[in-house]
């Protein structure tokens, strides 16, 4: 690594880990073909080798991204044959749909496996064309998907432990996830205040709650998404317990002890997260997306209405004279 | 015969008939990959983490445990003998539970009874939200299979039946249709496709089913424009769930839910034009509607054409189902495997009876009428009978009778 021909690679290596960091795209690329392509696998070892799993999870999102942007202009016999590279049962199918014309399909276990990350409701299944287990694309939805299957192998590919690196090649991996721990020192700054704030609980959360206070029945989906949340939320197990008194076959041992296991105290020591949007609208927890828009996650409601909470107590209500 | 008697014939029962049956019970595919667990008579706690080896095994384990339910994994293990943690989980099967528990059906459940566990007060259907004399919460239920909610869970395995080979493709082979022995059918899916799908793919596959998240422009529905009767998939279904409401629906129906008199009005005048609009471009432009109304009326049509499976069974990779042949430890009756052409003709009630011989004489505390074989019976209130095997068998495994005697 300290050869001289090998440092333009070094440079662009770190370039592309360090433009993830700071945006959401790599746009940039080497004039030199060899380069760039040598650049890649030497990217994925500096990003690995920050043992970071959110800069990891970063870097592996922006490149695939980038493969999903240079994959729009390929052919569709380039993009087929990339998707067999991944074992996907993907066939060419011209197919006029209105205003649509669909390009493939693809069979439905390797579609659930890369949309379901994908957030809109135009990836659900129960949106999509299906036909004997086929499900029909377009070149730009294969692209998208492709995506997620790249960032996945990309992932897999941090994964590997590095060891010892040479002085000029560890300062490069150090400076990054310096850089890295500055862009998200913003974000975590606006962590969870030590205050519970009701008035800022999404309406599934306040729905759930007020059936526990008034002890009328939770589906176990139902419990364990109100306890969770209240955990995450930084309540204490003593009062979530206390959400679940008025329950007629309240049973204090055994309330305290699944608070204490979702808190992660007990057990397996993992602390639990409330389930997604989806997994609530699918187990009949969800009362309705009306008051939400564009958000997947309870916590995710809690965190943005604290923040419009405390900017509309920051702001003046009226202009001073 | 006092009740702990009753509990002791139930179990003296099951043991007859593992030892005479067990020849017939067939273990799971890939049985060493697979967890086996038992729920006991004695103590009620579910023997778990158990493994066979082989099919002699596997019996051997039915015989000598007698339990009251018999489960296994829906998942495969590496070593399924070890606690969750390190089984070291393999895949699972995708498997869908269709009960009447889940779901009205148009008998109402008026043959079930629920007592308030506070109280004591009692009541027929399904237990209220609160106990109307002391508000309390929890109540003990007694359910019984009664033919219109086989009839009702039936025609929703059908439907799903429909679903899983049409729009998923699976081949006819890939699925194990069974009657679970008490109120509903079990359809699970052994295919390499689904094995190592994992929770939120399986949930994305019961979006599918129950038509959670569907949205109408991508299904070609735009101001009351949308697909024809013939289209594929939830195309096609959302059509057809469409035609059946706007053409079956009763005024009062349309009222309560909350549709604009002109719409009503428009449904009822142009129905007979909707009923000739089957053989042409569907349900739509028939009727006047705004967009709001038809938002309302497509919601019912995804209900009327949606699956009503237990969304938590098939999302769970690590679940425990009942094993085909063996006894339900509430009816006395067998799981009951079945080919999905013979479902029209399966009478769970008839097909499911696993003892056909002996008669019991039996003090029944309170049963609904209803019918197993050819026969019916009751309804019964603090009665003495005497009844044949499976009937007396299944009110002692309900709770709802004392034995006092075999013949």
């Amino acid at each position: 690594m300290a050869n001289a021909d090998l440092e333009p690679i070094l440079m662009r290596a770190e370039a592309r880990v360090e433009e993830a960091i700071l945006s959401n795209l790599i746009e940039k690329q080497s004039p030199q073909d060899d380069v760039e392509i040598s650049s890649f696998p030497i990217a994925v070892m500096l990003a690995a080798a920050s043992a970071n799993s959110h800069l990891k999870r970063r870097y592996a999102l922006v490149e695939a991204k980038r493969v999903s942007i240079l994959l729009k202009d390929e052919s569709e016999q380039k993009i087929a044959e990339i998707a067999g590279n991944f074992n996907w049962n993907i066939k060419p199918a011209k197919f006029n749909f209105g205003a649509l014309t669909y390009d493939f399909t693809l069979d439905f276990s390797h579609f659930l496996r890369n949309s379901a990350a994908i957030q809109d409701a135009k990836w659900k299944l129960v949106n999509r064309l299906m036909l004997k287990g086929e499900v029909y694309l377009t070149k730009n939805e294969a692209s998208r998907l492709l995506q997620e299957e790249v960032r996945r192998y990309i992932e897999g590919k941090l994964n590997t432990e590095v060891g010892a690196l040479p002085q000029n090649v560890q300062e490069r991996v150090d400076r990054l996830k310096r850089l890295f721990a500055e862009t998200r020192g913003k974000i975590q700054s606006e962590e969870m205040p030590k205050e519970v704030v009701i008035d800022a609980f999404p309406p599934c959360i306040r729905e759930l709650r007020n059936n526990a206070l008034a002890g009328r029945h939770l589906s176990h989906v139902g419990r364990f998404t109100l306890t969770s949340f209240l955990i995450n939320s930084g309540m204490t197990v003593e009062n979530v317990v206390d959400c679940f008194r008025s329950s007629s076959d309240f049973n204090e041992r055994m309330t305290r002890y699944q608070a204490e296991h979702i808190a992660g105290g007990r057990g397996s020591r993992t602390k639990y997260i409330p389930p997604k949007c989806d997994t609530l609208r699918t187990h009949g927890v969800c009362p309705g997306m009306d008051d939400c828009p564009r958000i997947h996650h309870p916590l995710v409601y809690y965190r943005k209405k604290l923040r419009i909470m405390k900017t509309a107590t920051e702001t003046p209500t009226a202009p001073r004279a | 015969m006092n009740k702990i008697e009753t509990k002791a014939f139930v179990q003296e029962k099951f043991a007859q008939y593992y030892q005479l049956n067990s020849s017939s019970i067939n273990p799971p595919s890939s049985m060493t990959n697979r967890e086996f667990a038992f729920l006991l008579f004695k103590e009620r706690m579910m023997l778990r983490h158990t493994g066979a080896k082989n099919a002699e095994d596997f019996r051997t384990l039915l015989k000598t445990v007698v339990p009251s339910d018999a489960y296994y994994s829906s998942a495969y293990y590496e070593k399924p003998e070890e606690e969750m943690e390190a089984k070291g989980w393999l895949g699972t099967d995708l498997i869908f539970d269709i009960d009447a528990d889940h779901f009205s059906t148009p008998c109402g459940k008026q043959h079930d009874t629920w007592i308030c566990s506070k109280c004591g007060a009692t009541g027929r259907g399904t237990p209220p939200e609160k106990c109307p004399t002391c508000q309390g919460q929890k109540f003990d239920d007694k359910t019984w299979p009664c033919e219109i909610c086989l009839e009702s869970t039936k025609r929703e395995t059908v439907k799903l039946i429909d679903v899983l080979t049409r729009d998923f493709g699976f081949s006819l082979q890939e699925l194990i249709i069974a009657f679970s022995g008490h109120r509903g059918y079990h359809v699970h899916v052994e295919s390499e496709a689904v094995k190592s799908l994992n929770q939120i793919a399986r949930r994305e596959i019961v979006d599918y089913m129950v038509g959670i998240g569907f949205e109408p422009k991508f299904h070609g529905l735009e101001e009351s424009r949308g697909p024809s009767l013939e289209e594929v998939g939830w195309r096609g279904r959302i059509a057809k769930g469409t035609y059946d409401f706007l053409i079956n629906t009763p005024v009062e129906q349309l009222e309560e839910m909350g549709l604009k008199r002109s719409v009503v009005n428009s449904i009822i005048s142009q129905r007979n034009k909707i009923v000739e609009g089957r053989k042409g471009k569907g349900p739509w432009r028939i009727m006047v509607a705004g967009s709001e109304s038809w938002k309302k009326i497509v919601q019912r049509a995804i209900e009327n054409q949606s699956v009503k499976i237990d969304t938590v069974v098939t999302t769970d990779i690590h679940r425990l189902i009942r094993l085909t042949n063996t006894l339900h430890g509430k009816t006395g009756l067998k799981k009951t495997q079945l080919s999905a052409s013979d479902i029209e003709r399966f009478d769970p009630l008839k097909d499911a009876v696993a003892f056909k011989e002996g008669e019991i004489s039996l003090f029944v505390l309170e049963a609904p009428e209803f019918r197993l074989g050819d026969e019916r019976y009751g309804p019964y209130k603090n009665v003495e009978v005497e009844l044949p095997t499976a009937a007396a068998l299944f009110l002692s495994c309900k709770g709802a009778a004392q034995v006092k005697e075999e013949h």
